[in-house]
């Protein structure tokens, strides 16, 4: 990724302002656990790291003042685009949705079988479709995983 | 005399405790390693295990592990980035690095010897000075831990990179995420939006899983087809002079580890952290800089949480009280083993401690024996090609968060703040400072509150005891002393002195 | 295609689970055991020292699992989502019985099957050696001439020393400053440092501090001394009034499902009073300063339900609640 912080990334000012709003919303469940501003209390933290949380994003927006846009990028559609096509890449987006499929999986057909087909789906694709060697190295893992996990430390799988 | 040396060396010459304990530490380091998987549970599951056994065999085991889980948390933290234990958190921050440069194999060896070297000065430690330490670690009243836990909150400074606004947001969001959960004195709900799988908090290993290793494997995917570095698997033991180099800064920091470790409220996890922050104040010249491989920094950390072992058995031997997690479940076992850990454990029962000395110093070897070998073959983990490690990481993380507390929401949890830590990675925000917070938001909510209803709630006689009480009074005045080097009033400072 | 298939194959699930679930030969396989506190404490370490003389009686494997947090709250309902088949126990303390009195949740121990109270635990109030204080009476007497400056450690609402304080605000006043700690641990290395000005705590924590004189016992929760701890008076003395809440103290009991096969519940009530009856069980309870009760069926549901009674109505007695026992139910002692 580009090293230079001083030049905004595609994207960047959306992020930052999107903290400030968990920021706000931070602060409002916190304010809820007294309903006041209490010296020692359960609220008193929570309320205050909800203001340092606050103040600290605030600043981070104020800074982006101080930085400027790649040159290339010069209306709201393009950053879009850039943004797009660096972080919505086919990799990072097939894994994401797999990996959230594969934790709901886990709980209707049991941690073996999910984990089977989650490794062998993403190891083809990954490896552009070897699937005889892909679903080896599945199997192998799954070996190594049931002695070590369900044999050794006895630890209860779903 | 003769009895203690007996009972120091029982473990080094009978075959059986020997086995045991080489086993333990063999089985540590890979309960280490394996996020999720903690060596309080190890030793929690070993206690049903050795139930019917001799006392000496099931300390050995338990001390075994235990000298191995803490060194393993390492490994992984070099090799991929996802530290094993919460204590290995600052070891990613250069070990990892160095991982990159075609260096794992150095950075393993180098931390095997280091946490050797703190291992056995804890150690020392422990056999000289138990009883006085212990006793001062008692010293620490609520307001100091409340003080401790600032001083760790200053080291945001070092930990957050280029940004400081964005350093202060991520601890304040990780305390926030720490003080999920019942409030401890009230027992009301305290941002669970009215969940109830929130009510005891979402433990931080789940968030540390997350942010290290899934955000680390996505980011990851950016480079899937990179070629990973070859790693250099020729010098692997780090040479005498390389050690003799960073001698007096393990010493200093192995140091901060025991008294660290000492503390009840306190264990490796933070240990490490302090350690890791005075050796990036104190070297002027790092082999690289901080964050980027240097070696100081690995040095740091491994030797703080090794000797934090040596630490946490100061109040558990000479009190019956746990130094940390790990000690409290051995206190457990000395219980159901018939024995009454306590004050008199040391008078009544006097091998329990120079057993547990001996067999300490003996794991230690171990680790310096079963470290050193086989790294070869674990440097080549960074070599396995992304598209198949990724997806095996995110597998790890999903066994290793469940089968911390059997807990689906967990994982889920723990996937949220892996995709959540990509995008703060994204833009520029640190792992590091969000994980300080975590940690320490609830020993600061905790400790100030202790302290605000120890005073009967006057705000005035409680800021008097930060500079009335002679311990206080030192935390005070270092904290005091760190806040004015950090700010411009420093070359100010320095200037007026020099003038004057 | 895919359908009846799918159809089939949950037909031979569930036939499966129905031949699982036939207690002839239970058990078969390994038990899951959900124990409600962390790794270390009390809870714990009563569980882990029962736990393999019941695997010898049962001949199987129990598979123990902390899972701390919510005052328990999470452990108890993780087991009660279970399958009824008897697989799942559930190992806890006394807390359960005031969730509903506390709002931490609308399930009591009532909800499941008891099928053993395996003891309870002694109650110490102490101090460190330091304190101008050698019982209680003196500790009352002080306290009513200095409302409100005495430092008490405590764990939190619901906690065993808020309980403890709620008994004797019942029947007498003691104004004190309470500390809170995360257990009994750190509250009893606070006193240890003279942090804190003393603390009720069960036996089992503070009993080897007491031998060794690192800490010493103000009163025992109770009417006669101890034999274990000679010289600290029964509570009684301070306080002829708190008789009528005793004896209580913290227990430690095994649960299951309310719906599990009448059979499966026999099995495992013969088990498990057969394992606190043992030798080896009561040995070491006795040691770490408990009490054995060993009840099951009717006698445990009688234990239960005065605990509740007595705790409940003490709290609100002494204004540590706001929701009357009445409204959930619950007797008056």
């Amino acid at each position: 990724m580009s090293k230079k912080i001083a030049r905004v990334q595609a994207g960047e000012k959306l992020f930052d302002w999107l903290l400030l709003l968990l920021s706000i919303g931070v602060l409002y469940e916190a304010y809820r656990i007294d309903g006041g501003l209490r010296l020692n209390s359960a609220g008193s933290f929570p309320v205050g790291l909800g203001l340092i949380m606050l103040a600290s994003s605030a600043v981070i927006l104020l800074s982006h003042r101080y930085k400027r846009r790649a040159s290339e990028i010069t209306t709201a559609l393009q950053e879009a685009k850039t943004f797009l096509a660096e972080h919505f890449k086919p990799p990072i987006v097939a894994f994401t949705i797999c990996s959230i499929v594969y934790l709901i999986a886990i709980n209707w057909i049991s941690f073996y079988v999910s984990t089977f087909c989650f490794l062998a789906a993403m190891f083809t694709y990954y490896r552009q479709g070897r699937v005889v060697s892909s679903l080896v190295i599945t199997t192998i893992t799954i070996a190594v995983i049931y002695v070590l996990f369900t044999m050794v430390f006895r630890v209860y799988l779903p | 005399m003769s009895d203690t040396v007996a009972y120091l060396l029982m473990a080094w010459l009978d075959p059986g405790l020997l086995l045991l304990t080489g086993l333990g530490v063999l089985a540590g380091i890979y309960v280490g390693a394996i996020p999720g998987l903690s060596v309080t549970m190890a030793v929690s599951i070993l206690i049903s295990f050795t139930f019917s056994w001799n006392i000496n065999n099931a300390l050995a085991l338990m001390v075994g592990i235990y000298v191995g889980g803490v060194y393993g948390g390492s490994r992984t933290a070099i090799l991929l980035n996802i530290p094993g234990t919460p204590a290995a958190i600052t070891t990613a921050f250069d070990g990892y690095p160095l991982a990159l440069k075609g260096e794992a194999g150095r950075a393993i060896g180098l931390s095997t010897v280091m946490s050797v070297i703190g291992g056995l000065i804890g150690v020392a430690v422990l056999a000289g000075t138990a009883p006085y330490l212990a006793d001062m670690a008692l010293e620490f009243a609520p307001r100091d831990y409340f003080l401790i836990a600032i001083l760790g909150l200053l080291l945001v400074s070092s930990l957050s990179g280029k940004s400081l606004a964005r350093g202060i947001f991520s601890v304040a969001l990780g305390a926030v995420v720490g003080l999920v959960g019942m409030d401890m004195v009230t027992a009301q709900p305290r941002l669970t939006m009215g969940s109830m799988e929130l009510l005891g908090g979402i433990h931080y290993v789940v968030i540390m899983i997350g942010l290290f290793g899934v955000a680390e494997a996505i980011y990851q995917l950016h480079n899937l087809a990179k070629i990973p570095v070859k790693q250099k698997v020729s010098k692997i033991v780090p040479p005498l002079n390389m050690v003799l180099k960073f001698l007096p800064l393990s010493v200093r920091t192995s140091i901060i580890g025991v008294v660290v470790g000492a503390l009840p409220g306190a264990g490796g996890d933070i240990a490490s952290l302090f350690a890791y922050d005075h050796a990036k104040r104190t070297t002027k010249n790092p082999s690289t800089p901080f964050g980027e491989g240097a070696y100081e920094g690995l040095v740091a950390p491994e030797t703080a949480n090794s000797a934090a072992v040596g630490g946490a058995y100061v109040p558990m031997l000479t009190l019956g009280m746990p130094g940390d997690a790990v000690t409290a479940v051995i206190i457990g076992a000395l219980v159901i083993h018939g024995l009454n850990p306590g004050p008199m454990l040391m008078i009544e029962t006097p091998h329990i401690f120079w057993f547990t000395v001996g067999n300490l110093a003996l794991a230690n070897i171990f680790l310096l024996v079963f470290g050193l070998t086989g790294i070869k073959l674990f440097s080549k983990v960074v070599e396995v090609p992304k598209a198949i490690l990724i997806p095996l990481i995110l597998v790890l993380c999903v066994v290793g968060t469940y089968s911390l507390n059997s807990n689906m929401t967990e994982v889920y949890w723990m996937l949220g703040f892996g995709i959540l830590g990509y995008w703060l990675k994204v833009f520029g925000f640190q792992m590091g400072p969000i994980i300080l917070g975590v940690i320490l938001g609830p020993l600061l909510d905790e400790s100030y509150r202790q302290a605000m209803s120890s005073v009967g709630n006057q705000a005035g006689d409680f800021l008097l005891g930060l500079v009335t009480n002679p311990l206080s009074l030192v935390l005070t005045s270092v904290i005091t002393l760190v806040l004015l080097s950090n700010t411009p009033l420093k070359p100010w400072l320095i200037a007026r002195f020099k003038r004057g | 295609m895919t359908k009846p298939v799918l159809t089939r194959l949950a037909i031979a699930v569930g036939a499966l689970s129905i031949v699982g679930s036939a207690a002839a030969d239970y058990p078969e396989r390994n038990i899951q055991g959900t124990i409600q506190w962390g790794a270390g404490g009390a809870t714990d370490n009563v569980i882990r020292s029962l736990t393999p003389h019941v695997e010898e009686i049962l001949d199987t494997t129990i598979i123990l699992t902390n899972r701390p947090g919510g005052t328990g709250v999470i452990g108890m309902s993780h087991v009660m989502r279970q399958r009824p088949d008897g697989y799942n126990l559930l190992f806890g303390a006394e807390n359960p019985q005031l969730y509903p009195l506390m709002g931490l949740a609308d399930f009591t121990y009532d909800d499941m099957h008891t099928v053993n109270i395996i003891g309870q635990g002694l109650v110490v109030i102490a101090t460190h050696p330091n304190s101008p204080f050698d019982n209680f009476e003196e500790l009352l007497a002080y306290a009513n001439e200095n409302p409100g400056e005495l430092r008490m450690g405590g764990t939190g609402a619901g906690g065993l020393p808020s309980t403890i304080h709620a008994m004797i605000n019942a029947v007498g006043d003691l104004d004190v400053r309470t500390v809170t700690f995360g257990g009994d641990g750190p509250g009893v290395t606070a006193l240890l440092g003279e942090h804190i000005d003393f603390m009720p705590l069960s036996l089992s924590a503070v009993a080897e501090q007491i031998r060794g004189g690192r800490l010493k016992g103000l009163a025992v929760l109770g009417a006669e001394e101890l034999d274990s701890l000679p010289g600290v008076p029964p509570i009684t003395e301070a306080l002829p009034e708190i008789e009528s809440f005793l004896p209580w103290g913290p227990f430690w009991g095994v649960f299951v499902h309310k719906d599990t096969p009448d059979d499966i519940k026999a099995t495992l009530e013969d088990a498990y009073e057969q394992a606190v009856a043992s030798e080896g069980f009561q040995e070491f309870l006795v040691n770490f300063g408990g009490e054995t009760l060993n009840l099951s069926g009717e006698e445990a549901q009688q234990y239960l339900d005065s605990w509740q009674s007595v705790t409940a109505w003490s709290m609100f007695d002494a204004d540590a609640v706001e929701t009357s026992p009445e409204e959930l139910g619950i007797p008056r002692p």
